[in-house]
């Protein structure tokens, strides 16, 4: 049983790293633009898709395939984001409902080009890691590893550069950013651009792990969302967090309890937290 | 002489033009989103069908000549919109020929309003839930286009009764979706498996799952012979993935989904027995009728034959709209349900599959077990219910 609990709390971690990039990008996106982009779990379809054609199809080696996967969906972000986004800042509500509408119109396209044939791209890293009796896939340590790379450069990229210092700024007072030189609009493109382009990079990493369907997005982005407000909207470690502590609720609630409702134990979880810290474990006291 | 022909044209100018007669056949299946493999598959095979009967110039009943028209909506797997659709069809465009669901949980929210078309038109559909119905009161319009499981002529029975003579398995681990579908496998192959002897262990999971390490893990823990897991392609593919990458389980036994998980995954795996309606690659060779299926497929589309897919054609799809033809020539009318419903059930039809139905309208149609070993050595069983 030990073995078990410990096998599935590693596994909740990895998880909760694919909940956490997703997270990453909504906090980044409410932070700077001021709106909830439910439509990243598309993006992460555009580069879970994107992947797999280059991979599978025209049979490009996986780590050349990856980068054309995320230039394509930093590409649709800035697509919606030009054409749609921009007028919606700072407009929850309008924000919402366009990206919803988003939703429908790239899970449609994606029905279209690829069909609800499930794809299931070919391995990429085959075995596992043995540990005592627990099994791990290797493939998984690597997308593990990956992603909270990405998400501690991400960090120290907004702690350390001028980018960053702006984007803060501008987070606490887009008045005062705007008067200090900071191009705002300019700022709230990159983030949404950024903040796709994680997403996609994170569905490129997905692929190697499961089957894909024009529908995957949904979930994902919901766990984002979720993984965001229990860590604290705004914190990019707590997006990190969040992600790993949902991931593994889900896990090691499966185990004791019947996994029918996994997902509700991550809720429950959340909903526990924020009655105790309303702005989540990492976020700011208001 | 110039009143006369005046006369004669003014009648024949006021005359009518012949109406085209039209048959109007509706179909509610999910042909996008994350249950719609099934629907996909049925709703391709009658598009197919459907054109080749209007392109042979319809068919005729009595003196009249008819065509087909097709009515077929996306139901996205969303009950309230197969209702909806179903109203369409009922209400508006007036279908008394409707094809699906194949799936549960949207036949147990249409069946209260269609049963108030009862005697008016005909359902189709593969669901397995549409068992509990047929043959009951009020019910007459349902027909269920799929092998029932259980029953002296289940497919159910037949494929436990091969795992435990081929492979001696005496505890089974069930993996299956918390749904409709889900929940009445529980309730088929539970006692179907202890009449046997056998010991099961079940767990289910969400609808929309991808990572089932935890599950898994679970269930491997009371070291089960073989896993039992659920119902369509979607999970079927990372269940399978995940089994034998975490080396959780290699031995795999399937009534629903198709060869495709076990053949992406068969140098992981030891043992993979799938129920497949026909399977397609031996059939095409053996059978000409099949093979002209695949080559009309493939002019009708424009793509591959999806073999692995095909399978699944077997509900609500090709053979069943000449069926439904056959027994309207028989019954020699296109609106008379009752009439046309007595010839369905009275006829053994010999196309893709062989196909007759028992006296309540569940369809008895022949398959094939395959079962692939290691490394993706296939062998097929073709078994006659007939």
């Amino acid at each position: 049983m030990l073995q078990l609990l410990v096998g599935q709390t590693l596994n909740g971690v990895i998880v909760g790293t694919l909940y956490g990039i997703i997270a990453l990008g909504v906090t980044l996106t409410f932070g700077i633009t001021g709106i909830v982009n439910f439509a990243l779990g598309e993006f992460m379809m555009i580069g879970a898709y994107v992947t797999w054609y280059l991979f599978d199809v025209a049979g490009l080696p996986y780590p050349v395939a990856i980068w054309p996967a995320v230039a394509v969906a930093a590409g649709c972000g800035f697509a919606a984001d030009q054409l749609l986004f921009r007028f919606t800042r700072n407009n929850l509500i309008n924000g919402l409902l366009v990206s919803i509408g988003l939703i429908s119109i790239i899970e449609a396209a994606a029905l279209l080009l690829w069909t609800t044939t499930p794809k299931d791209m070919g391995y990429v890293l085959s075995g596992a890691v043995r540990l005592g009796g627990m099994s791990l896939p290797k493939m998984k340590l690597v997308v593990f590893a990956l992603l909270a790379a990405v998400m501690f450069l991400t960090y120290a990229a907004l702690s350390r550069t001028w980018i960053g210092r702006a984007a803060y700024a501008f987070s606490q007072n887009p008045e005062a950013a705007m008067l200090m030189g900071v191009r705002t609009q300019v700022l709230q493109s990159t983030v949404v651009v950024y903040s796709t382009a994680l997403a996609g990079f994170g569905g490129a990493l997905y692929a190697t792990l499961y089957s894909l369907e024009p529908s995957m997005g949904g979930l994902y982005i919901l766990k984002g969302v979720e993984a965001a407000i229990l860590g604290g909207i705004g914190s990019l470690i707590g997006s990190l967090a969040g992600g790993i502590i949902l991931g593994v609720t889900e896990a090691v609630g499966s185990i004791y309890l019947p996994s029918a409702f996994r997902d509700a134990y991550g809720l429950i979880f959340v909903v526990a937290i924020l009655l105790y810290q309303p702005s989540g474990l990492f976020g700011a006291e208001r | 002489m110039r009143r006369l022909i005046w006369s004669l044209g003014v009648a024949l100018a006021a005359s009518p033009v012949a109406a085209q007669n039209v048959v109007k056949i509706g179909q509610i299946e999910a042909q996008t989103g994350a249950n719609a493999i099934y629907g996909y598959m049925s709703s391709q095979g009658l598009a197919l069908a459907v054109n080749q009967v209007n392109k042979a110039g319809g068919f005729k009943v009595g003196d009249k000549s008819y065509t087909v028209e097709l009515l077929a909506s996306d139901t996205r797997g969303d009950p309230k919109e197969a209702s909806i659709q179903l109203k369409r069809l009922l209400e508006t465009d007036g279908a008394k020929f409707v094809f699906g669901p194949f799936l549960s949980n949207v036949f147990v929210t249409i069946e209260p309003y269609a049963k108030q078309f009862n005697g008016k038109f005909l359902l189709m559909g593969g669901a397995t839930r549409i068992h509990d119905f047929i043959g009951t009161p009020e019910h007459d319009f349902l027909i269920r286009t799929w092998n029932w499981d259980a029953g002296p002529k289940g497919f159910g029975n037949l494929m436990v009764d091969r795992l435990v003579k081929e492979t001696g398995a005496k505890k089974v681990a069930m993996l299956f979706q918390n749904d409709q579908g889900g929940k009445v496998l529980v309730d088929i192959y539970t006692p179907l498996f202890k009449e046997k002897g056998i010991e099961t262990q079940l767990e289910l999971f969400e609808p929309g799952t991808k990572d089932f390490s935890a599950v898994l893990a679970k269930l491997a823990v009371g070291k089960p012979d073989i896993l039992f897991p659920s119902y369509s392609d979607a999970p079927l593919y990372d269940i399978v993935r995940q089994a034998t990458e975490g080396d959780y389980f290699r031995k795999f036994f399937l009534v629903r989904g198709s060869l495709g998980p076990g053949l992406k995954n068969k140098d992981a795996l030891d043992d993979y027995f799938v129920y497949v309606p026909k399977y397609f690659e031996q059939a095409e060779k053996t059978d000409p009728k099949i093979a002209k299926f695949v080559a009309d497929y493939k002019a009708f589309y424009k793509r591959d034959f999806p073999y692995d897919q095909a399978p699944l054609c077997s509900s609500s799809c090709y053979d069943h709209l000449f069926m439904l033809i056959e027994a309207m020539k028989k019954a020699g009318s296109v609106d008379d349900v009752a009439k046309i419903r007595k010839e369905l059930l009275a006829m053994t039809y010999d196309g893709l599959w062989k196909i007759h139905f028992d006296e309540k309208g569940e369809e008895v149609f022949n398959f094939d077990v395959v079962r692939m070993k290691r490394g993706g050595q296939i062998s097929v069983t073709s078994v006659d219910v007939q």
